[in-house]
């Protein structure tokens, strides 16, 4: 992806890579919100606050974003996560059994819907956006069903031990939630398979035609079902954490996170079509989406106007990053 | 492939047997609010439960709910009708909408069906629409006794966090609050939360922490929903505030009584929706079978409040998925 | 033989073999009485609901687009007419005008930007139905005070909009089968349908062919937005009120239905009675459970299940449909 003319001047290089318009939106909007918000924003209260907002959707839209730049889609993440939240407190809360069986529980959960996700889309030709929406309603039936049954109620209750708390819900000085370090270590680790390893690259291929990667060697199949298992690893990962953070699990929670995830993915620059995108330009998408959720209530702004402004701003986000995408195609071959 | 299709004509005759067995009592549709809904799951409870009399008299009870609360009135009244279709004999519904849902309430008594109006719309609704009774608390007043609370209390400044734009009986809390607080002497404003909050506690818990930032001196917080509770407990606590901004809920479980005797929260108002269920299905099995009726049309089942000082009674039902 | 090998092959065969096993699965099952079922309403009146939407949101994805906008354009329709005419007092005709209006104006941003960028659609429907769902939202609490409201309407709209035939039926089940029709003649009998198709295939081919396909995809857009802000003006004269809501049900519904009546997701295939018959297997689906004694608990569990088996038949079929053909001539 990266133009091969142009390493004469270090900057127009750097400008034309895919994840400046990205950046340039995060800076943007950073410093709308910024003047808006004043000191508190400014400040380590506002910062921490679109973190705390950031690390829980980010963790997830890695791996959505994966998927997207193979050309699939997952909307079963939404009821991933309080499938997983209600694991661990049914396991550890209402059984009382050790936390960490709890914990493993869930993330078998969303390793499973994972599995399911990957084995229908790799194995059928329907769609993956039909697919998740059918294993999304199933597990919200099963979550609620099972919950009712086993604990007479839509929500349950859970105490987590000290040590399982302060590793995965404290808040450092009482304000930057733990769940910003695990945030950047899924980054790393998914940098490092998207960019360095090699399944990167088969993932780019899937993306770009799957007929094409499978005719080359590449386990297409393998490939879908291994992406699949690490969103909903990922949307079960994300409901440990509130789980842990919160105390209590409800079955009707995560809905929100199936479009907010798509949303920072796009905005940070992935292609819908797939065969394109980086990890980097999924963090600074989700960094800029948490500003905008977060920074509407420091600011002024009346917040029934959140929505409109989440929504035209993933436009201008999105026709930014079209835009930013022409100019750096179009930049190479006038170089020529 | 002949196996399998004696197995099939099988089933549909159990089936359709299974339905004539239950000829005898009364069968009782009951629309609530949806089923993951942690308040309107021990309403279904307290209906289940009376249900266990109904079925022993040869009826049944049906559970009519909407998938969500996007269109409230619109799905409700689709409900009512759709029990009136079902043959029902006798019906219980909440008045949410009444712009919407008063001309099904009127197709039900043209049909000459019993029915009971509960949980919201207040006597008023029943004798309006000729009801035999009123079961419940009304969402508004529930709104207004945790603003009266508060307020009392000494907290005048405050916000009623609602995380369902929309949804009627949410509002109906928030409008209850400002009136509960205005009347204590206090002031109160509301915090929407944009649709990709929803079902994120996160998101309430740092929404309300930038709000509590930006407002300083808001001192009274309402919670509508359970998760939202829970959230702005650790909302407050990321803002610096703990101890100073205090918090009164709608509904209650484990969780919530846990911050309500940690003393994170202050208290949290009682429906009993337990008992909304329970008695509005059992006073039409009653009527129904045998003629009874209650001549008390307004029965009240809340709100009551539940905070440090009557909390270890609440506990145990909590536990069990009835409080 | 010849015949079933002729229905076979329509696309909309499939939706209407879904029907039919929804039908047997709550029936054996279910214990559902088929009397009672056809003579009910409810789900007639949620597949009127959601039919009239899913027509041209079905035509969008047979010429390669989505829109999920529509799912905040329902509550902005009924808002429209409801802010409109009940709060203001204005006459109903001008809250019905408005909100059609503010159809054709998303549906022509929704358009433009497909047309004139190369952002995927689903992105843009993405940012308009967020963006409108605080538009709605605003509106409501900033000029009423309410996040619902409530609207009166006079006898004749509500007789041509908004009442219940046979004190059951929707009226605007007959808006349905009309725009159905409409519909179904334009894309199977004039050369418009001829245009989509071929744009869902191959949208530079169709454009090199000639066909003007960015005035058709904002025509589609327009429809799409305005036949969502028409459903949501009918629910308010027919209820009497109008809420602000999210509106995130309606796009998961819509897109099933279109699925379920055999469109392709990639574009290129469909047909409007597959979307007929399978907006009313969605129905049947999500409503039949209230016939049944199955807990409700584990009614989404029925529909994500049906929603896998229903499009799985499809896909069988479709491609029982394409091997079918060449057998035929051989045998000849």
């Amino acid at each position: 992806m990266t133009a091969g003319a142009g390493r004469s001047s270090g900057i127009g290089s750097l400008a034309r890579r895919p994840e400046v318009g990205s950046l340039v939106g995060l800076i943007v909007t950073y410093v709308f919100f910024a003047i808006l918000g004043g000191q508190v924003f400014l400040g380590a209260p506002g910062w921490s606050s679109w973190l705390n907002t950031a690390a829980e959707v980010g963790i997830i839209s890695l791996p959505v974003g994966l998927l997207m730049i193979a050309g699939e889609l997952d909307i079963s993440v939404g009821s991933v996560l309080p499938a997983s939240s209600l694991t661990v407190a049914i396991i550890s809360g209402r059984y009382g059994l050790p936390i960490y069986l709890g914990i493993a529980g869930a993330l078998c959960v969303g390793l499973a819907v994972g599995f399911l996700n990957g084995l229908l889309v790799s194995r059928t030709r329907i769609p993956s956006l039909i697919i998740t929406i059918g294993t999304m309603f199933a597990v919200m039936g099963l979550t609620l069903g099972f919950t009712i049954l086993i604990a007479g109620s839509t929500g349950v209750f859970i105490v987590p031990d000290p040590l399982t708390k302060s590793l995965l819900g404290a808040a450092l000085g009482g304000m930057f939630q733990v769940g910003i370090f695990w945030w950047a270590g899924f980054c790393a680790v998914i940098y490092f398979l998207l960019h360095v390893s090699h399944w990167g690259n088969w993932i780019f291929a899937l993306g770009g035609d799957r007929e094409s990667a499978r005719n080359a060697g590449i386990p297409t199949q393998r490939l879908t079902i291994q992406l699949y298992m690490l969103s909903g690893f990922a949307a079960a990962f994300v409901g440990v954490i509130q789980v842990v953070t919160f105390g209590s699990a409800q079955v009707a929670a995560g809905s929100s996170f199936i479009f907010n995830s798509i949303m920072c993915v796009v905005i940070g620059g992935v292609l819908l079509t797939g065969g394109a995108g980086s990890v980097i330009g999924i963090v600074l998408g989700t960094m800029t989406f948490a500003i905008v959720n977060q920074g509407i209530f420091f600011s002024g702004l009346d917040p029934n106007f959140g929505s409109i402004i989440i929504g035209a701003l993933l436009l201008a986000a999105v026709l930014s990053n079209d835009t930013f995408r022409a100019m750096a195609l179009s930049y190479a071959a006038k170089k020529q | 492939m002949t196996n399998v299709l004696k197995l099939m004509i099988t089933a549909a005759l159990l089936a359709t047997t299974a339905n004539v067995a239950m000829a005898g009592g009364a069968k009782i549709f009951v629309v609530g609010g949806k089923a993951d809904d942690p308040f309107w799951s021990i309403v279904k409870r307290g209906a289940e439960d009376a249900g266990k009399v109904v079925g022993a008299e040869g009826g049944k009870v049906v559970w009519l709910a909407p998938q969500n609360y996007d269109n409230l009135g619109v799905d409700a009244a689709e409900l009512i009708r759709q029990a009136i279709d079902q043959k029902a004999d006798a019906i219980v519904a909440p008045d949410w909408v009444p712009a919407a849902m008063d001309p099904a309430f009127k197709a039900v008594k043209a049909a000459g069906i019993p029915f009971i109006v509960y949980n919201a719309g207040g006597i008023q609704a029943a004798d309006r629409l000729g009801a035999m009774n009123y079961v419940g608390a009304v969402d508004y007043r529930a709104g207004v006794a945790a603003g009266d609370y508060l307020g009392k209390a000494g907290h005048k400044n405050g916000v009623c966090v609602n995380s369902l734009p929309g949804a009627a009986n949410i509002e109906d809390y928030c409008k209850g609050f400002a009136e509960g607080i205005s009347k204590a002497g206090g002031k109160s404003d509301v915090l929407p939360l944009p649709a990709t909050a929803e079902g994120n506690v996160t998101a309430v818990a740092q929404a309300v922490r930038a709000y509590l930032l930006q407002h300083a001196d808001v001192d009274a917080i309402m919670a509508t929903a359970n998760l939202d509770a829970v959230g702005i407990v650790q909302g407050v606590a990321q803002a610096g505030k703990a101890g100073k901004a205090h918090l009164c809920g709608i509904n209650f479980d484990q969780a919530i009584l846990a911050q309500i005797s940690a003393g994170t929260q202050d208290c949290a108002i009682d429906q009993q929706g337990y008992q909304q269920g329970f008695y509005a299905v059992s006073i039409l099995n009653g009527y129904v079978n045998y003629g009874l009726s209650i001549p008390t049309r307004e029965i009240l089942t809340g709100p009551g409040i539940v905070d440090n000082s009557n909390i270890k009674s609440t506990m145990v039902g909590a536990k069990e998925g009835t409080r | 033989m010849d015949m079933i090998s002729a229905f076979v092959r329509r696309p909309a065969a499939a939706s209407v073999l879904s029907l039919i096993g929804v039908l047997a699965f709550y029936v054996i099952f279910g214990g559902v009485d088929l009397g009672r079922l056809a003579a009910a309403a409810s789900w007639l009146n949620f597949a009127a609901n959601l039919g009239i939407v899913a027509l041209p949101v079905g035509l969008l994805m047979i010429a390669g687009e989505i829109d999920i906008s529509i799912g905040a354009m329902i509550p902005a329709g009924s808002m429209t007419t409801a802010i409109l005419s009940g709060y203001y007092g204005l006459p109903i005709w001008m809250g019905m005008a408005g909100a059609l209006a503010l159809g054709v104006v998303v549906g022509l941003v929704n358009g433009l930007l497909a047309v004139r960028t190369n952002v995927p659609t689903l992105i843009i429907t993405l940012g308009t139905l967020v963006g409108m769902q605080g538009v709605v939202l605003s509106a409501s609490v900033l000029l009423t005070g309410n996040a619902s409201v409530e609207v009166m309407a006079p006898d004749w709209a509500k007789f041509a909009f908004g009442h219940l035939i046979a004190g059951s039926h929707q009226v605007i089940i007959v808006w349905w089968l009309l725009l159905t029709a409409l519909f179904a003649f334009v894309v199977h009998q004039t050369r418009y349908g001829n245009w989509i198709f071929a744009m869902g295939g191959d949208k530079n081919s169709a454009r090199n062919a000639g066909i003007p396909t960015r005035r058709l995809t904002i025509v589609l857009f327009v429809l799409s937005a305005t036949c969502a802000a028409f459903v949501g003006m009918c629910q308010a004269i027919q209820f009497n009120s109008a809420q602000v809501s999210g509106g995130m049900s309606y796009i998961f519904n819509v897109i099933v239905s279109v699925v379920v009546g055999g469109v392709l997701l990639k574009g290129g295939f469909g047909s409007v009675f597959g979307i007929f018959f399978g907006s009313l297997t969605f129905a049947v689906v999500s409503q039949g459970i209230y016939f049944t004694s199955i807990d409700r608990n584990w009614s989404n569990l029925i529909i994500g299940v049906m929603l896998l088996i229903a499009v799985a038949m499809n896909e069988t079929f479709r491609r029982m449909a394409i091997a079918y053909a060449p057998k035929k001539r051989t045998a000849v």
